[in-house]
């Protein structure tokens, strides 16, 4: 018995914190800073970066609050989870009574928007002016009868009360269709090297990088030359589950669907083909591999082993070092060299040129291939997100630019042969916004009786 | 060195002076009343704003170049929506009174604009879209229409505060507290009312909301494309959606009625501070992200 009430009291509580607008207004301010916060502290950081770029405290701070990938914590989540159930409860204990309310007698003389108006006629004349009054002016119209008195209601924009419940059921859509895409969808990304062949994991599709090519464009402006990037496109032939192979190109802005997964121009780079030689013979069982940068060669019964850091694709003639120029031109790659895993030196090597290990090793960069990145995504909540998205934005227009209006009209007898009309009018959106509709309302009403 | 005029420049010369001289005589109404100073400032407020968009016009025909991608075409945009939505609004409101307002904080913003003009360069693929020109613009205008409503909030909150000090100097009843509410009272008493203004303020974040909605939705539709996903928690987009979540906040407090008028008149004013962060001091100060404006 005493649980019960406990758990009723309980439930309450929480329908009346829930259900409150004030509370979901905190909710707001509060998903509002975390999103903030993600904004200011750059994201998906190493720990030891946020030391580096904060004080101690802080850094430990961001960390462990897991505001180095704020918007897939904890926090963050279960923000949006707090507002999708104040949002429900509000739906049904505040939205949805306060916008959508019974017709029901009022005291006119106490809404603030009011008046009364006197006419000549008997009250059965006078309500069925008033009633064709208003149907002219496209306002819905109804009767009723409350104890014997008879109300008409007259309604401006009435459907367009459901405009904040269309405008919540968006946002819950689109919270449903990333939920879907965390439950079912994947993205990854991938690097494929000319002439190579890629299995995607999870999709099993195929591709293979038959070209790639960029198109890049200097453009002298006052700060100086700056090389500008117009086109990156990869030719490539695709096996879907189908198993044929077809020919696409992928482009920025223009993805490949294979299988219900886009496929995006994501980056592009260059791999290089080395020749190690020993003694000036050419070892072949290490000679012709594609390195991509970041990766390193060994060298088979030495310490050592050579990083392909990166590729210069011009080296400025007159400096000798890397220039700004990223057509390639007169390429070079920098290597780094190890000794036991530690870098011992970086050297900046020309094509076709050799860097000497010592003991007979010398290693050439032959020959450059280039790669293409791509990025690839199943969503299937994505469709979903859009339409809560467009649903979202239905209900704000309706909310916003429709004002749902009530009329409250009485007709009462007056003295010698006449009648009173009062009116008293409410809008969702209080009085002070229909003050100006009502007086004209009261003019045109006034001439017209 | 002289550099030949081109008639792009010599729109923006027009705009910037016509903006410049509007702002000095609606100013100069706002406090006086004078008709006449009414009569110069609302026609070169209106060919400020011509001016301005065939400056964009012009820019385009030369260059070929959309010409939003860059600071200087963005900002130029937002001055010019923000006084097209003001003239919108003075008209079927009759709001030329804080004209003055609008059209300087405009004015100062097109000034800022040409310190980044770089001159023009073709676009880099991801911005070789047609999204560009559909999703820029929404949301430049949605930062138009909330530097309107920053203007009404900020004029509420004047008035607000001056009626309250008058209150309480005449509260006073000193023969000085009244000379004071005589002085003021001219201007203060030919403003709309803290409830009419309240009602436009809200008008202009009802253009500038779903603006500013219809605008995040299109760029997530623009990174589905080139992307791959719609959503990158990029901090330019999350920044959009702090601004989002603000006036979300504002719209929410003001069906209370205990935090329709001075309540939400502050959050519309703070508000704007979230999206002039968003539009700048993300670009400027914080790592652009996908974000960065073309130089
Ligand atoms: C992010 C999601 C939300 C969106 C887009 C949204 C949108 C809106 C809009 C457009 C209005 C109409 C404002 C007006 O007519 O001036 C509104 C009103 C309202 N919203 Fe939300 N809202 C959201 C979340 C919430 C939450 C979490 C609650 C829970 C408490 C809530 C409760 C209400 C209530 C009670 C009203 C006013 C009803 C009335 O008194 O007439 N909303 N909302």
């Amino acid at each position: 018995m005493e649980a019960r009430v406990a758990v009723r009291d309980l439930y309450e509580d929480f329908v009346r914190t829930f259900g409150n607008v004030l509370f979901a207004v905190c909710l707001f301010v509060v998903w509002g800073i975390f999103t903030l916060i993600g904004v200011i502290v750059e994201q998906g950081l190493d720990a030891s970066a946020y030391f580096q770029n904060y004080a101690a405290p802080v850094a430990r701070a961001i960390v462990r609050l897991g505001f180095d990938n704020i918007y897939h914590s904890f926090w963050y989540v279960g923000i949006i989870g707090l507002i999708l159930l104040s949002l429900t409860v509000c739906t049904f204990k505040r939205v949805i009574p306060a916008r959508l309310p019974p017709l029901r007698p009022v005291k006119i003389d106490k809404i603030p928007l009011n008046m009364q108006v006197k006419v000549a006629g008997t009250v059965a004349d006078v309500r069925a002016k008033v009633d064709a009054f208003f149907r002219s002016r496209g306002w819905q119209v109804r009767e009723r009868t409350f104890d014997g008195t008879e109300w008409i209601f007259a309604d401006k924009f009435n459907w367009a009360r459901r405009g904040v419940l269309i405008a919540h059921l968006g946002f819950v859509i689109i919270a449903a269709g990333a939920t879907i895409y965390w439950a079912r969808g994947f993205a990854g990304e991938t690097a494929i090297v000319t002439g190579q062949t890629m299995e995607i994991p999870r999709t099993h599709a195929l591709i293979r990088l038959d070209s790639f090519a960029y198109k890049i464009q200097p453009i002298s402006t006052k700060s100086g030359m700056v090389y500008q990037p117009i086109d990156y496109v990869s030719h490539v032939t695709v096996t879907g589950n189908d198993g044929k192979a077809k020919a696409e190109t992928i482009r920025v802005n223009q993805p490949i669907d294979i299988d219900g997964t886009l496929y995006y121009q994501a980056s592009y780079g260059f791999a290089m083909r080395f020749d190690v030689l020993h003694n000036g013979v050419r070892v072949a069982n290490l000679s012709g591999r594609t390195l991509m940068d970041g990766e390193a060669l060994d060298i088979p019964g030495t310490p050592k082993s050579v990083q392909y850091a990166r590729f210069v694709p011009t080296v400025d003639r007159v400096t000798g070092q890397p220039g700004p120029d990223p057509r390639v031109n007169d390429p070079a790659v920098v290597l780094n060299v190890f000794n036991q895993g530690s870098e011992i030196g970086a050297a900046l090597v020309p094509l076709q040129t050799w860097i000497d290990l010592g003991g007979g090793w010398k290693v050439v960069p032959h020959q450059y291939v280039l790669y293409t990145g791509l990025q690839y995504r199943y969503d299937p909540g994505a469709v979903i997100v859009g339409i809560g998205a467009f649903v979202l934005l239905a209900g704000l227009v309706i909310a916003f630019h429709f004002l749902p209006a009530r009329l409250y009209i009485k007709v009462d007898e007056a003295d010698d042969g006449m009648a009173t009309v009062g009116i008293a009018a409410t809008t969702v959106k209080g009085y002070d916004i229909y003050e100006k509709q009502f007086s004209d309302l009261k003019t045109n009403l006034e001439g017209a009786l | 060195m002289n550099q030949p005029m081109t008639p792009d420049k010599l729109l923006l010369i027009i705009a910037l002076g016509a903006y410049t001289i509007a702002a000095l005589a609606l100013v100069g109404y706002f406090f006086t009343r004078q008709p006449a100073l009414r009569s110069v400032g609302v026609p070169l407020v209106v060919l400020g704003c011509v001016a301005q968009f065939a400056q964009l016009v012009a820019r385009y025909e030369m260059t070929g170049v959309w010409p939003l991608l860059n600071l200087y075409g963005s900002l130029s945009l937002f001055a010019a929506v923000g006084v097209l939505i003001f003239i919108i609004f003075a008209i079927k409101y009759d709001l030329w009174f804080a004209g003055g307002f609008v059209v300087a904080i405009a004015a100062l913003f097109l000034a800022y604009a040409t310190t980044w003009n770089e001159g023009t360069m073709p676009a880099v693929p991801s911005l070789q879209s047609y999204w560009a020109k559909i999703h820029v613009p929404l949301v430049v205008s949605s930062y138009g229409a909330f530097l309107v409503s920053f203007v009404l909030s900020g004029l509420y909150l004047v008035r607000y505060y001056v009626e309250r000090a008058l209150a309480k100097t005449a509260a006073l009843a000193t023969a000085g507290g009244q000379a004071a509410a005589g002085a003021t009272g001219g201007w203060l008493a030919s403003m709309p009312s803290l409830p009419q203004l309240d009602v436009l303020t809200y008008r202009a974040v009802a253009i500038g909301l779903p603006l500013l909605t219809l605008g995040i939705i299109t760029g997530a539709m623009w990174a589905h494309e080139a992307w791959g996903a719609y959503w990158q928690w990029d901090p330019k987009e999350t920044a959009a959606m702090s601004s989002w979540i603000a006036y979300a906040i504002y719209m929410h407090l003001h069906t209370r009625g205990s935090w329709k008028g001075l309540g939400s008149a502050w959050i519309v004013f703070g508000s704007f501070f979230i999206v002039i962060f968003t539009y700048l001091g993300v670009n400027i100060w914080i790592h652009a992200g996908l974000h960065a404006y073309q130089r």
